[in-house]
C-alpha cells in the first residue's frame, strides 16, 4: 500500500533527493505501523521528536492504512 | 542590594519635570521585576477605569534582575500600560539591545506619567537625563527615527520609538527598539503617541552589580553551552527562526487561514521557512547575547516589493499570510518591513485586514467604501491597508480600530476573531484546546506569550499533550501563565528560558531560572516561591483588569470558535469546549465560580483586598 511520510525543517535532510516539499512517498507491507514507517529515516525516534499521523498524536504503535501520512519535526525548538 | 537598581525613573512629560526614587526591597522581591513590579505601581498608582489615549494614563518601561547580567537572554524588557485596544492591561515585551542599554541607565523602569505640550524623547545617559524636543523626527518612521536620533545622540546609544502609527493613534501601534524589534501589542505605541513621546533613548555603563558573579558565570556558561549543543544538533529556531512553524502547524489544521475559516492553507510550501531561507534570507541576527540567534535578516533584493530588513517570523506569516490567504512571499515579506517601519503589530494588523476581507467577500463592506476590492489573496491590496492603516486614511481609518470595532461597524462583530478585542496569534484553538482557555481568560486578550501552552500541545516541548483534549488543560494553562509571569518579570527571553532554565516536566518548573535569579539578586528564591510570586503578579492584574471594566464575563471566546468548527484538516469537526475547562479553571485559580478572585486567594498572595 501506498503512504507517505513528511518531514519538517531540518529533518528535511533525512530524507532521499525525490521528496518534494519534504513529502516522500513509500509503498509498504500491510500491517507496517507508524513506528515501522518512521524509523526508515535518520531521525531521533525519542522525546526530540513530534510524530503525528494524519496530523493527530496516536501510539507509534497503529498500523497505517493506504494513503495515511506520517508527519514527523524535531521537538528542540518550539516556537 | 543586587541584580536590581533598585531605582527607579518618574517623568512627568507634562511638565518635563524628571524625577528619581528608591524601591523598596520587599516591593522589589516579593513582584520579581519587569512586569512583576510594573503592575504594581500601575494598581498602586492609577485608576484603572482612565481612558487609555488621556494623559491620566501611565507608561512603564521595565526591566528585569536578569536583564544587563551575563545570563543569556537577559536582554528583555515590558511596556506595561493600559491599552486602547483592549480597553484592559497592557504588557509586551522587546529584546534586541534596548533593554540591556536602558538598564545600564542605572535604573530598573522608567514611568511616564501626563502628555508633553508638544513631541519630544527622553535622553538618559546615567545621570544626564533630558526631555528633548522632537518635532524634526516627528512623522519619521522607526529607522529613519532611530538612525537621526542616534547620530544627534551618540552611536553608542540605543533607540526605542514609535513611527507613524504610534504617532496617529493606530491601535495596533508598537513601540519598536533597535529598528527591528517590537514591544508590539495591545496598542502600547498609540499610547506613547497620544504623550508626544516620540523616542527614547538610552545608554551607560551601570551594569547591575550581582550578589554571585562567579556562580552566575559559571551558571550562564553552563546554559550557552546547552543551548549551543542544541545548536549543533540541528535547532530549527537557529536555521529558520519561527519560520519553520506554519508547516507544524498546517500539519496539526490550526493555521489560521482566511481569517480562521479554515485550519490549512494550500499555498503553505511557499511562506515556509524553506522558502524564506532559500530566497530572500541573509543571516541569522541575534538578540544581545543570545545563543540561539532566531532573528532573521532578509532582503527582497529586486522587484516590486524590494526592500532589506527583518523578519517575517511565524506570527506575521500566519497574520498577513495565512490569515490574508496570502501565498506571495516578497509580498508578505515586504508586507513585514513596512509594519516594522510605520512601526505595528503585525498580528493584529494582518488580522484586521483578514475581517475586512471577509467582510468584503460576503458583501458587508462595499468596494466604495474600502477604494478597491479586497479580495482574500489580494497581497497588493493588503500592502495598500497597512499604509492606510498608519496614516489613517480613509477605510485605514476604520481598520486603524483593529477587526472587533471594525467588524461591529460594519455590523457583523461576530466575524472578528478576538478576545478583550485583542487578535488571535497563529494557533486554532479549535484544534489545540489548551490554547483556547489561554486566549479565553488572558490577561491582556488573546495571546499566546500569556501562558503558551502550544509548547506542549503543538511543540512537544518539554513533553507532548494530545491539542484536541480538555483533559488536564486548566492546570497546565494556569501553570503556564504563572510560569510565563515569571519569565516575563525576570528579563529572560521565553524561547530559551523555557527550554533550558526550567526543568523537562509537564509541569515545568523553574528551577536554573531561580537560581539566576538568586545569583543576579541575593533573594534566595526557591523556584515555588518564584512562581508563588509569578501568581501575585498574575492576580493584581487580574484585579486591575476587573477595576478597568474587563469583567470576567468577558472570559469568552468569538462566535466562531465555539459555534464554527473547523472544515478541514486534523481538528476537523472541533470547536473550542471552553465550558469544559472554564470551571476547573476558575477553581484552580482560587477564584470564585463567576471568575472574581476570592479573599481567601487574595490574603494567601498578600494582595491588597480592593
Ligand atoms: S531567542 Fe530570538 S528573540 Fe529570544 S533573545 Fe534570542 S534572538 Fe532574541
Amino acid at each position: 500500500m501506498m503512504i507517505r511520510v513528511k518531514l519538517i525543517a531540518n529533518y528535511r535532510e533525512a530524507l532521499p533527493p525525490e521528496a518534494k516539499h519534504g513529502v516522500v512517498e513509500l509503498d509498504v507491507p500491510n500491517g507496517t505501523t507508524v513506528y515501522d514507517a518512521i524509523s526508515r529515516f535518520d531521525i531521533p525516534l525519542n522525546d526530540e521528536s513530534v510524530i503525528v499521523l494524519n496530523g493527530l498524536t496516536v501510539d507509534m504503535n497503529t498500523p497505517l492504512v493506504e494513503g495515511d501520512m506520517v508527519t514527523a519535526f524535531s521537538a528542540i525548538a518550539g516556537g | 542590594m543586587y541584580g536590581w537598581h533598585l531605582r527607579i525613573l518618574r517623568v512627568n512629560l507634562t511638565t518635563h519635570k524628571v524625577t528619581t526614587e528608591d524601591v523598596d526591597p520587599k516591593i522589589a522581591r516579593d513582584y520579581l521585576g519587569g512586569r512583576g513590579w510594573a503592575i504594581h505601581y500601575l494598581y498602586k498608582e492609577m485608576d484603572p477605569m482612565v481612558d487609555p489615549l488621556s494623559p491620566e494614563n501611565v507608561l512603564i518601561f521595565a526591566t528585569g534582575p536578569l536583564t544587563a547580567t551575563p545570563a543569556p537572554t537577559g536582554n528583555r524588557y515590558m511596556v506595561v500600560t493600559k491599552s486602547p485596544l483592549t480597553g484592559a492591561l497592557a504588557h509586551s515585551n522587546s529584546g534586541g539591545e534596548f533593554p540591556t542599554w536602558m538598564k545600564r541607565t542605572g535604573f530598573d523602569m522608567y514611568i511616564f506619567e501626563g502628555k508633553s505640550p508638544e513631541p519630544v524623547y527622553l535622553f538618559v545617559n546615567e545621570d544626564q537625563i533630558e526631555v528633548r524636543p522632537a518635532a524634526h523626527v516627528w512623522g519619521k518612521d522607526v529607522h529613519e527615527t532611530t538612525d537621526i536620533l542616534k547620530a544627534e545622540t551618540s552611536e553608542e546609544a540605543r533607540v526605542a520609538c514609535i513611527g507613524q502609527a504610534g504617532e496617529n493613534l493606530a491601535l495596533m501601534a508598537a513601540i519598536m527598539n533597535d529598528k527591528h524589534r517590537a514591544a508590539a501589542r495591545s496598542g502600547v505605541g498609540a499610547v506613547m503617541g497620544s504623550k508626544n513621546l516620540k523616542a527614547v533613548v538610552a545608554m551607560g555603563n551601570k551594569n547591575p552589580a550581582l550578589h554571585n558573579p562567579e556562580e552566575m558565570r559559571a551558571l550562564s556558561v553552563d546554559t550557552s553551552k546547552n543551548v549551543g549543543a542544541d545548536v549543533k544538533k540541528g535547532s530549527n529556531m537557529r536555521i529558520y527562526g519561527t519560520s519553520y512553524v506554519p508547516q507544524v502547524t498546517n500539519t496539526l489544521g490550526i493555521l489560521p487561514t482566511r481569517n480562521f475559516l479554515q485550519g490549512t492553507f494550500e499555498g503553505v510550501n511557499n511562506i515556509d521557512g524553506d522558502a524564506l531561507k532559500n530566497q530572500y534570507l541573509i543571516r541569522h541576527t541575534p538578540c544581545y547575547r543570545c545563543p540561539l540567534s532566531c532573528g532573521r535578516l532578509t532582503e527582497v533584493p529586486d522587484g516590486p516589493y524590494k526592500g532589506k530588513g527583518e523578519g517575517p517570523e511565524y506570527e506575521t506569516i500566519s497574520s498577513l499570510g495565512t490569515g490574508c490567504g496570502v501565498s506571495n512571499l516578497a509580498a508578505l515579506v515586504k508586507a513585514n518591513y513596512l509594519c516594522n517601519e510605520y512601526g505595528m503589530d503585525t498580528i493584529t494588523t494582518g488580522m484586521t485586514i483578514a475581517v475586512a476581507m471577509e467582510m468584503y467577500e460576503k458583501g458587508y463592506i462595499s468596494e466604495e467604501v474600502i477604494g478597491m476590492p479586497l479580495k482574500f489573496g489580494d497581497h497588493d491590496a493588503m500592502i495598500a491597508m497597512i499604509r492606510k492603516m498608519a496614516y489613517r486614511e480613509g477605510f485605514g481609518n476604520d481598520l486603524a480600530q483593529g477587526s472587533y470595532r471594525l467588524a461591529e461597524k460594519y455590523g457583523h462583530p461576530e466575524l472578528a476573531v478576538t478576545t478583550r478585542k485583542q487578535e488571535f496569534p497563529g494557533y486554532d484553538p479549535r484544534g489545540s484546546q489548551g490554547m483556547g482557555l489561554l486566549y479565553a481568560t488572558s490577561n491582556k486578550g488573546a495571546s499566546h506569550m500569556e501562558g503558551d501552552v502550544a509548547y506542549e500541545e503543538v511543540f512537544g516541548v518539554p513533553v507532548k499533550e494530545n491539542p484536541l483534549t480538555t483533559e488536564g488543560k486548566p492546570e497546565l494553562v494556569k501553570h503556564f501563565e504563572d510560569s510565563f509571569a515569571l519569565m516575563d518579570s525576570s528579563g529572560l527571553c521565553v524561547f530559551v528560558a523555557i527550554r533550558y532554565a526550567f526543568n523537562k516536566d509537564r509541569m515545568i518548573l523553574p528551577q536554573r531560572l531561580a537560581e539566576m535569579m538568586n545569583f543576579s539578586t541575593g533573594a534566595g528564591y526557591t523556584p515555588e516561591e518564584a512562581l508563588k510570586a509569578a501568581e501575585r503578579v498574575y492576580n493584581l492584574e487580574r484585579m486591575f483588569l476587573i477595576k478597568a471594566g474587563s469583567v470576567p464575563e468577558n472570559d469568552t471566546l468569538p462566535y466562531r470558535m465555539l459555534h464554527e468548527p473547523l472544515p478541514d484538516g486534523p481538528a476537523k469537526g472541533k470547536v473550542v469546549e471552553l465550558d469544559k475547562m472554564l470551571p476547573e479553571f476558575y477553581k484552580l485559580r482560587g477564584w470564585d465560580e463567576k471568575g472574581y478572585p476570592t479573599k481567601e486567594k487574595l490574603i494567601e498572595l498578600e494582595l491588597p483586598l480592593n
